[in-house]
């Protein structure tokens, strides 16, 4: 069974279709990239799969459980977490408050209103777990506000760490990163469990050939062509849509 | 299923403790010169400056409540005094038309507002930003027309007799100045000490994520819709409780305490004081009715000048008085 599977989906804004009749099937445990030129519908594909925005028809199955839409807390709760294009963080409370009130959601803890958050140790020390997986264990009394562009993106990733996911979708986690935090970000990502099934949209071909054994394209909304980096690069079709010659 | 990325718990380290245990204990201190400044008040000072005191805790019981929506939940509701008049007219119907004991009225009242928030809330926060504004407004005017037109509520004219505490059975009567003080206290210390516990509980931490990053909380996993609505109905009962007080300090209650003018003094009080604090509120009611007050004593324009001092605080305190409090603590450390 697949981890995620996308049957038949059809995304639709007025007269323009963004995502056409799109099927995608990602194993468990893959690290499987989707990439196209800008406008190919791969944000909307997030959004879609992430119950952002209601799917105009089609099926998503998460573990072959059919995604509920409308209702991103759910899909979270549902192992099925994600990191966004642009830092989507709480930036005037600390890097570890992030971290506990991201551990807190998954937790009965998250009803309390009565009890003080320390009375929670076991969501702070998950949140402190969180913060080492990606690094960020030396600044978690700093603010959001306070850290450079590239921390911020790993905290992103941690953010999305903290709901445990089974599956965790990541929306260009190098965007906007210098050349050595995107080295960084690259190895923390490597890092990961192997059994976590990754799904990442990416512009950058060296961050995505770096994390991803599977790669597929979209184009106008459909799939072009899914393969292995080789077969990617190899392709005549995509080279032409999107990659050029130079990953060819 | 098993869960692919586990965080699992390790062992406490020692990083795990509290970090601010010197916050704590300015906060202790802070609490302890309040808690004591209010013990002295009613041995030290005139039965006016009581009667300021009361009206200052009330208006800061009211603020306190308006600011679990403002400064923590990020949502500026304009219409908040819906709550405060319902609270009044609450103990108003059930003591002086059926005839209630106080001790029934009051909790009767706190359940009926909060099952009104609620259904207001759901409703109210579905919307966000101005329209988030407008519509609690609408709501405020909605109840204070109704207040208007009710005949069992005597209209315009508002219901006279509302009955303070009977402390008979202490052998106090609460229509004195200081008992009456020391009751308001001892209520307004338990509502800032409730708002407290939940604005800083877990409930609370997911309030601020709400107000920090809306899409960000959601994305974490949390029901935001469902916090949005149980912070308007916490929200809604302080009010209510501070709209119970008004009703017993003035022995009545009229359709102005439901005013547009009334929610909008709350939201002056909120940031003259500062949102990001829990006695913000209270600080930005005590500024206000000083402020006021004294303005008041001086000139019959007073709401003129009000409005220039209004102007100076949003202008140079930012984040209120606390705000510039603690910006002046932290460059005298």
């Amino acid at each position: 069974m697949s981890a995620l599977e996308v049957r038949n989906l059809r995304k639709a804004f007025g007269g323009l279709e963004v995502i056409a009749n799109l099927n995608l099937s990602v194993p468990a445990g893959q690290r499987r990239a989707v990439i196209g030129p800008n406008g190919a519908g791969k944000t909307t594909l997030f959004n879609l799969i992430t119950g952002w925005q209601p799917p105009t028809s089609g099926e998503i199955l998460l573990h072959g459980v059919p995604l509920r839409s409308g209702r991103p807390d759910l899909v979270t709760r549902g192992g099925l977490s994600r990191s966004f294009q642009k830092n989507m963080l709480l930036d005037s409370v600390t890097v570890l408050e992030n971290l506990r009130v991201a551990c807190q959601a998954a937790d009965r803890s998250r009803h309390s209103f009565l009890r003080s958050p320390a009375s929670f140790p076991d969501v702070r020390r998950k949140a402190r777990r969180a913060a080492e997986k990606m690094h960020l264990d030396n600044c978690l009394d700093r603010t959001v506000n306070e850290l450079s562009y590239g921390q911020k993106r790993q905290l992103e990733v941690a953010v999305a760490l903290c709901a445990e996911p089974k599956i965790l979708l990541m929306d260009e986690p190098a965007a906007g990163t210098s050349p050595a935090e995107r080295t960084n970000l690259i190895r923390l990502i490597n890092e990961l469990p192997a059994d976590l099934t990754i799904v990442l949209v990416e512009h950058d071909m060296d961050v995505v050939f770096a994390i991803c054994d599977v790669v597929t394209v979209l184009s106008y909304g459909k799939v072009l062509a899914t393969g292995s980096k080789d077969e990617i690069q190899g392709n005549p079709e995509v080279i032409e849509a999107y990659l050029g010659k130079q990953h060819a | 299923m098993t869960r692919h990325v586990t965080i699992e718990p390790v062992a406490e380290q020692a990083c795990d403790s509290e970090p601010a245990r010197g916050m704590d204990v300015q906060r202790v201190l802070v609490l302890a010169t309040c808690a004591l400044a209010l013990l002295l008040l009613p041995f030290i000072s005139s039965e006016y400056v009581l009667t300021l005191a009361v009206e200052v805790m009330i208006a800061g019981v009211f603020a306190s409540g308006l600011n679990v929506l403002i400064g923590y939940t990020g949502l500026a509701s304009a219409g908040h005094a819906m709550f405060f008049g319902l609270g009044g007219y609450g103990i108003g119907i059930g003591t002086a038309i059926y005839g209630w004991p106080l001790w029934a009225s009051v909790p009767v009242t706190l359940v009926c507002v909060a099952a009104i928030s609620a259904v207001v809330g759901a409703i109210c926060t579905r919307t966000r930003g101005v329209e988030f504004l407008l519509i609690t407004l609408a709501f405020c005017q909605m109840f204070y027309g109704a207040a208007v037109k009710l005949r069992l509520t005597n209209g315009t004219d508002g219901m006279a007799g509302i009955p303070r505490p009977d402390l008979s059975w202490l052998g106090l009567s609460a229509d004195g100045s200081i008992v009456f003080y020391g009751y308001v206290a001892l209520v307004a210390v338990a509502a800032l000490l409730l708002v407290a516990r939940i604005v800083h509980s877990p409930f609370g931490s997911v309030l601020i994520a709400i107000r920090e990053n809306e899409r960000r909380a959601m994305a974490m996993g949390y029901a935001v819709g469902a916090y949005k609505i149980g912070a308007f109905t916490l929200s809604g009962v302080v009010c209510a409780l501070a709209g119970i007080l008004q009703a017993q300090y003035t022995y009545f209650i009229n359709p102005d305490s439901m005013s547009w003018q009334s929610s909008g003094e709350g939201i002056l009080m909120v940031i003259i004081g500062g949102a990001d604090a829990v006695m913000g509120p209270f600080i930005g009611a005590a500024v206000f009715v000083l402020v006021k007050q004294g303005l008041s004593l001086i000139t019959g324009e007073y709401n003129l000048f009000f409005g220039i001092f209004f102007m100076l605080v949003v202008a140079f305190f930012r984040g209120g008085v606390v705000g510039a409090f603690r910006t002046l603590i932290g460059k005298w450390r």
